[in-house]
């Protein structure tokens, strides 16, 4: 229980500072003591969260399923010919920057959000396909054997044999993947998606460091949030 | 003898390029090559294949992947070596198909129009580098023969780029529009993420060290990098200008210095502050991974802890930090393009000044050359961590 | 000569050598033998100072080893372990070189060294010395690693269940060479061994350690003859011990010789001086025969060795 202390008090923190951002405007008058208005009320933060984790978690199911997918494709005997091109393509698709990535979506989706989920699952799924790779050709070789010599069906030494030994590794995949697309989906605000990324693009739009801030603490803790929330869930994990 | 040579010489048919050839085949049927542009902003008539190079032009296209189709199945004696001739070729001639395009389609007299790469044309050039990569792969090429491969491709393409038949393409215009720009966004994207790297490894190098000496010191240093990687960018960016200008505001010499809440300061110590993790993580697991049964072979046999380090740890950590230096130099390369948001300069301004704009060949001149500095970064850097391995790998 | 007196070494509260005496003359092979966690490896690392001395003293040729620069020590001693501890980015020759060159020998007599040493150990200098451990097999690999030790000729020899790693076939090899160096060479050498066997062939005196202490300290002879206690006797195994006094003495030292050597007869089976009595006795009982024709090493014949002698002076 004492694992989930973490991400409930900062899933707390953020749900509280979206709503009632105004608590912190001494701090953002300080920061930015020439401006009118210094809370950003373009659109509520809370809608602005809200959107950003709805990109984030769609893109990471997405991706999730089409990565564990084709991983496990890839390392069966029907498409063991495509195992070389499918972990080539998830290592030399990660050097592709996430902004490049981003960019190149536009010409294609127009601006938005089709053009970001777009983005977002392409390069999400690289590291989870990377991981599930891994994951399941680390699985003992004789673990396998003596399950199949046992009498397992190829389907049930998956389900029951190798997903559950390579999750540990497709969770961490699944982890690296979101931190990048909360970053990534920040980012995307430049290209029409309403995300956390709005106050800071318009605040460096207008030199408005007050709305720099507000946007840039909120996207802080919303990683924080998460990423202690991977933590707990694999604490726990490791603890059964 | 003979009977048994011919039949083991053959290799079995390859479903991957075929599957590969047969996706390029129906998307370039499907999708647009290319946009004929009436200006800069405009969105402007997308052609199909059929349409943007006429009938000879299709058929080539078609018989090229077709080829490609027909010797990943059919039983040959030489299938990789003539995939490869073939799909090098495709791609060392994929921007005579634009050339073509333009000729065929752009109007005589109006200065502004352009003709822009359609998706039929980028799909083409996703699934031919697939399957080089795929052939590459078969052919267990060592790395002289994939250079030698990539230079030709390059070089026609450079060489076809500096001909005028390409000129009329919205991204050479953009380019031609601003080469002086242009050169100054690569210089400044180098300086920033190749000065991030160095800085990062120096204090990874220490800290590493650090972290071995002292027990201590393992747990804070991890979690601190750590912490640090988990912070968005663009989050960190915009918390670093405000403190940045508080401190440049009570200090003004370092104003002076050039140092400012935007611009390049904050820029760096983000990236420097991105770089941390993966260079630590790397020299640490490196430099601890040595097992130990060899430092005490060493010590044993009368080496002192400097011998040690310098003559067994170093050489052989140094292919797993060189690792890490790929690993981080292509992070800080994708990272200084989001650092242009706080006015640091580099490739990343084009790409926001092309969204601001809604010019997405400005974009495009932004991303290409980003996605392309990190691809020779990641090409370099495993050359040089695998020619710093002088073990051969198995017995 | 090396001496341990009082010699202890704790590990926190548990205590992993508890104050043993120990001398090892000049030129003999000492081996420490007991099962794992005995104390044995903790020993030997204590010799050439891998591990501090919690109490005691070692004296090495009566010189304190506690007064001296622990990479002078080492410098002097060669040091072979289990699964060789070759550094895998070097190559063999480099890896044979490292203590010469710690030791900034000129690179000529170095490389005549290499040279040298890899041919005592049965390698092809023009065939291995360029390759990298990881393209040799466990044996070749292990010689480098005698060779290595061997290199700038240290008076004394650590080695910590060099041969433990290999099949058996591989590591009889080993030991054989290992004798056969040692008759060369006269190594003061401390080896580390969980096989009795192994002991027994190649120590000149063995000493049986169980729970950090010494049980019992003598000669193979002593120690199968009159074993100190029961742990000793279980280790060298009490049925069999018949055999394994055999497989101690010479072939050599029970014949009968002849007055002159003579030419043996086309096809006749015979053992070598040198052999064991237990392979002479294996042999008499394959070939139902109750006495067998022995030759010296160049082939002739010297005399006869009969099962009543080697019955009555078996055990």
């Amino acid at each position: 229980m004492r694992a989930w202390l973490p991400p409930l008090m900062l899933a707390t923190l953020l749900c509280g500072l979206s709503a009632g951002m105004s608590v912190l405007e001494p701090l953002y008058e300080w920061v930015q003591p020439d401006k009118q208005q210094v809370i950003y009320e373009r659109e509520s933060f809370l809608s602005l969260l809200q959107n950003h984790i709805l990109l984030v978690l769609i893109s990471a199911c997405i991706g999730t399923l089409v990565a564990v997918a084709g991983g496990i494709f890839a390392t069966r005997p029907s498409g063991r010919d495509f195992l070389p091109l499918v972990s080539q393509i998830a290592s030399i698709g990660q050097t592709f920057p996430p902004v490049a990535v981003l960019a190149l979506a536009v010409p294609v989706l127009g601006f938005g959000e089709a053009p970001i989920l777009l983005a977002l699952i392409l390069y999400g799924l690289l590291p989870i396909l990377r991981n599930t790779l891994a994951g399941l050709q680390g699985v003992d070789a004789t673990v396998k054997q003596a399950a199949l010599g046992m009498g397992m069906s190829p389907l049930r030494v998956l389900l029951q044999v190798e997903l559950p030994l390579a999750g540990r590794v497709i969770v961490a995949g699944i982890r690296t993947s979101v931190t990048i697309n909360i970053a990534t989906a920040a980012i995307g605000s430049t290209i029409g998606a309403r995300t956390l990324g709005d106050p800071v693009v318009a605040g460096l739009v207008n030199g408005n460091t007050a709305y720099v801030l507000q946007g840039a603490i909120l996207i802080g803790l919303l990683a924080l949030t998460v990423d202690s929330l991977f933590e707990a869930a694999e604490s726990r994990a490791s603890a059964i | 003898m003979s009977s048994t040579w011919s039949t083991s010489d053959l290799s079995p048919p390859n479903r991957v390029v075929s599957v590969l050839a047969l996706s390029a085949l129906v998307l370039v049927w499907v999708l647009n090559l290319g946009t004929i542009l009436p200006n800069r902003i405009v969105p402007g008539t997308g052609h199909g294949l059929l349409s943007a190079i006429g009938w000879p032009g299709a058929m080539l296209v078609t018989a090229a992947l077709s080829g490609c189709l027909l010797i990943a199945l059919l039983p040959l004696r030489f299938r990789y070596v003539s995939l490869l001739i073939l799909v090098s070729a495709s791609l060392a001639t994929l921007p005579l198909l634009l050339e073509v395009f333009a000729a065929r389609h752009l109007p005589e007299n109006s200065p502004y129009a352009r003709s822009s790469i359609g998706s039929g044309f980028w799909c083409l050039l996703f699934f031919l580098s697939l399957m080089l990569i795929e052939i590459f792969g078969r052919l267990g090429s060592g790395r002289g023969l994939q250079l030698i491969v990539v230079a030709v491709i390059c070089g026609s393409w450079v060489w076809l780029f500096q001909g005028d038949g390409l000129e009329s393409l919205s991204l050479v215009r953009e380019f031609n529009a601003r080469p002086d720009k242009f050169e100054q966004a690569l210089w400044t994207h180098l300086a920033l993420a190749l000065g991030a790297v160095t800085i990062s490894a120096g204090l990874a190098f220490v800290l590493a060290l650090q972290m071995i000496r002292s027990v201590a010191w393992r747990r804070p240093v991890l979690s601190v990098v750590s912490f640090l990687q988990t912070i968005p960018s663009l989050a960190v960016f915009g918390l670093l200008i405000a403190p940045l200008s508080a401190l440049v505001e009570a200090y003004p010499v370092l104003q002076a210095l050039g140092i400012r809440g935007i611009g390049w300061a904050p820029a760096m110590l983000a990236l420097v502050a991105y770089s941390l993790l993966p260079m630590v993580r790397n020299t640490y697991v490196a430099l601890t991974e040595v097992p130990e049964s060899l430092a005490d072979a060493g010590r044993g046999m009368g080496m002192n802890e400097r011998q040690l380090f310098f003559r067994l740890k170093l050489p052989l950590a140094l292919p797993v930090i060189v690792e890490g230096v790929r690993i981080t130099t292509i992070q800080a390369i994708g990272l200084t393009a989001v650092a242009a948001l706080i006015g640091a300069g580099g490739f990343g301004s084009f790409i926001f000044q092309g969204l601001g704009q809604a010019a997405m060949d400005l974009v495009l001149l932004g991303a290409l050359p980003t996605i392309a500095l990190a691809l020779l970064a990641d090409a370099l850097l495993s050359m040089l961590a695998a020619s710093l391995r002088p073990t051969p790998a198995t017995a | 000569m090396i001496e341990l007196k009082n010699v202890t070494c704790r590990f926190g509260t548990s205590v992993a050598v508890d104050r043993i005496s120990l001398t090892i003359e000049t030129g003999e092979v000492c081996v420490l033998v007991g099962s794992s966690g005995c104390g044995k490896s903790t020993t030997l690392r204590m010799v050439n100072r891998l591990l501090p001395l919690s109490a005691g003293e070692i004296l090495v040729d009566g010189e304190n080893i506690t007064t001296m620069n622990p990479e002078q020590l080492r410098l002097n001693m060669g040091y072979v372990i289990q699964g060789t501890g070759l550094f895998p980015h070097w190559t063999v020759a480099r890896n044979v070189a490292m203590v010469p060159e710690l030791l900034k020998w000129p690179r000529q007599r170095i490389d005549e060294r290499v040279q040298e040493l890899l041919t005592l150990l049965g390698l092809d200098p023009a065939i291995h010395a360029e390759k990298y451990p990881q393209q040799l097999s466990g044996g070749q690999a292990q010689r480098v690693g005698v060779a290595r030790a061997l290199a700038a000729d240290p008076n004394i020899l650590l080695m910590d269940e060099p041969f433990g790693a290999l099949d058996a076939i591989t590591r009889e090899n080993l030991q054989l060479e290992m004798l056969r160096i040692q008759r060369q060479v006269r190594k003061t050498t401390v080896f580390v061994t969980h096989d009795i066997d192994e002991a027994l062939k190649l120590a000149t005196r063995i000493a049986v350690m169980d729970q950090g202490r010494i049980i019992q300290h003598d000669t193979p002879e002593n120690i199968l003859r009159r074993p100190a206690s029961d742990f000793v006797e279980s280790l060298v195994g009490k049925q069999d011990r018949g055999l394994k006094l055999m497989s101690l003495r010479r072939v050599g030292d029970l014949m009968q010789r002849y007055p002159q050597a003579a030419i043996p007869e086309p096809g006749e089976e015979g053992v070598q001086e040198d052999d064991s009595l237990r392979l002479a006795l294996s042999v008499m009982l394959w070939q139902d025969s109750g006495e067998l024709p022995v030759f010296n090493g160049d082939g002739a014949k010297t005399g006869v060795v009969t099962r009543e002698r080697i019955f009555q002076a078996g055990a």
